[in-house]
């Protein structure tokens, strides 16, 4: 008894040590060497911890903004970005934090379920796209806890399976579309604009003409620096946070910079919130990987013939000007929704991020270019990036972070979601966690 | 053997791919040596790189050095086209 207290207690309450335990097991269950189940083992316990600093690095940078930013300005910083979020979720949960790991893991496991009874269900696609599981679950995890209150099994179990049914579903409808623009059925798309995309696909047949494929056109080469995203975001990041240290103004940012020159101090917080992420990407990407290779080859073993649901980049190469056209557009959709958010003295002061940005509205290019051309792909994409703003702001309120998602889905459907556990919370009398 | 894929991101595709090109090798009877990386990162792998897996956008943003062979496909995900460009590179 003391052993199995000492194993749930010590051992699986921590997700630097669950993780690396089920890549460990996934290696061996797949007939891969000691030595290399050991490898994965340390690999995936090393990207943890490394994810886990940036983490601690991000929310100690931007916590220093937020704070003069609502007592100068009465307005509160919420940044759009994917993993920012996930971090402040997370933060919300605290020592329930390992609760979103074991989501991680059942909604795969459910989600395999549901399809290995496919003459049933109907389910069809196994969602692989491993970062984004990590982030969804996670975040789905503190959306179920903070309104329902509930135990560690009750949420894990909820989150799971609100999880795998989005996946399932949500990536079953982009197959067809999928097939359309690839030409073969290889795979689908499972990332976080499923449901925009799918919209999109739907809605750009009347807005444009299909034979006028944005792949006809020339776009100037020059654009094509914003797909290294490494470089992308930590730039974008740093230029935004610095408009604001700017908007701040010297006095406010000469508290917190001691003896640095402020414009100086205020690079240099800018760089810090992009090293930030680029640590906490790093990290991620090393154990997403182990985890990704068991679970991968899992799905393989049992459902060989399931479809699998994979990062939207996958498609990117089938309509490289899309891509630009949808990511343009998209980003003077967000930028003027955060601009005139200010203007109409919105207490929230939404700074856009670049994975949504450049990830959602390139996706969902692609699929308004299918249907209409450059036309819809300009007309949607303009639309969803300012419905991924104001979508934001609003789950961001409700749930009380500085910071979500801003993919289309996670303005959408989720806020769906999330209103839908606060009505079932309220129902119950549980107040807000 | 040194194998590596490229990504934009260095964490979706390029993964997924990852685990194509190992059970490929496998198949193949070829000891190799599988990465995957982000474009931006592939500058500090490239260098003891054989074979480079990844689509025809990237390889143009990158700096490929001339000894590493290419497998440039725009439908990654495709097992068979990967498989052939694999056995290609490999010159079997």
């Amino acid at each position: 008894m003391a052993v199995l207290n000492f194993i749930l207690t010590q051992i699986f309450s921590q997700t630097w040590i669950l993780f690396p335990v089920v890549s460990f097991i996934g290696y061996l269950a797949l007939g891969e060497k000691m030595s290399k189940a050991v490898a994965g083992l340390i690999k995936t316990a090393v990207g943890v911890l490394v994810m886990a600093q940036g983490s601690s690095l991000l929310i100690k940078t931007f916590t220093m903004i937020l704070a003069p930013l609502n007592a100068k300005f009465g307005m509160t910083g919420i940044l759009l970005d994917t993993y920012t979020t996930m971090t402040m979720t997370n933060n919300a949960l605290g020592e329930f934090v390992t609760w979103t790991s074991y989501t991680m893991l059942f909604a795969f496991i459910l989600n395999l379920v549901l399809v290995a009874l496919q003459k049933y269900t109907h389910a069809r696609t196994v969602f692989l796209t491993g970062n984004v599981m990590l982030v969804q679950t996670a975040i789905a995890t503190y959306i179920v806890y903070r309104f329902l209150h509930t135990g560690a099994l009750a949420t894990i179990a909820i989150a799971s399976v609100a999880c795998a049914l989005y996946w399932i579903i949500f990536s079953g409808i982009l197959i067809n579309p999928v097939k359309d623009i690839t030409g073969v059925d290889d795979f689908t798309i499972g990332h976080q604009q499923m449901f925009g995309s799918w919209c999109a696909y739907k809605v750009g047949g009347k807005l444009g003409d299909p034979k006028k494929s944005v792949e006809n056109l020339k776009l100037p080469s020059w654009l094509s620096i914003f797909q290294d995203n490494v470089v992308a975001s930590s730039s974008v990041l740093t230029i935004f946070i610095l408009i604001i240290m700017i908007m701040l103004g010297p006095d406010v940012v000469r508290e917190m910079a001691g003896n640095t020159n402020w414009i100086i101090f205020a690079i240099k917080i800018g760089l810090t919130m992009g090293v930030a992420l680029y640590i906490l990407l790093t990290g991620v990407r090393m154990f997403v990987s182990e985890i990704m290779t068991s679970f991968q080859g899992i799905s393989n073993k049992l459902l060989p013939g399931s479809v699998v649901a994979v990062d939207c980049a996958a498609i990117f190469s089938f309509s490289p000007n899309a891509v630009l056209l949808g990511f343009i557009s998209g980003a003077f959709g967000m930028i003027l929704s955060t601009l005139g958010l200010i203007a109409f003295h919105s207490p929230l002061l939404i700074i856009p991020g670049f994975i949504p940005m450049f990830f959602d509205n390139a996706t969902i290019g692609i699929f308004a270019n299918k249907t209409g051309g450059w036309k819809a792909t300009i007309i949607v994409c303009f639309v969803a990036g300012v419905i991924e703003v104001l979508g934001a702001g609003l789950a961001a309120s409700l749930m009380g972070v500085n910071a979500w998602q801003g993919s289309f889905d996670w303005s959408t459907i989720w806020v769906a979601v999330i209103y839908l556990f606060k009505a079932i919370g309220s129902l119950f009398g549980i107040m807000p966690v | 053997m040194k194998i590596l894929a490229v990504c934009g991101n260095g964490m979706g595709t390029s993964t997924i791919i990852k685990i194509s090109l190992k059970k490929m090798c496998k198949d193949l009877g070829i000891d190799a040596q599988i990465e995957s990386c982000s474009a931006g990162e592939s500058g500090s792998y490239l260098g003891s790189t054989d074979i480079l897996v990844c689509t025809p956008n990237w390889e143009k943003l990158m700096t490929i050095p001339q000894k590493v062979k290419v497998v440039s496909l725009i439908n990654l995900m495709n097992k068979a086209e990967l498989k052939a460009g694999l056995v290609n590179a490999l010159e079997l």
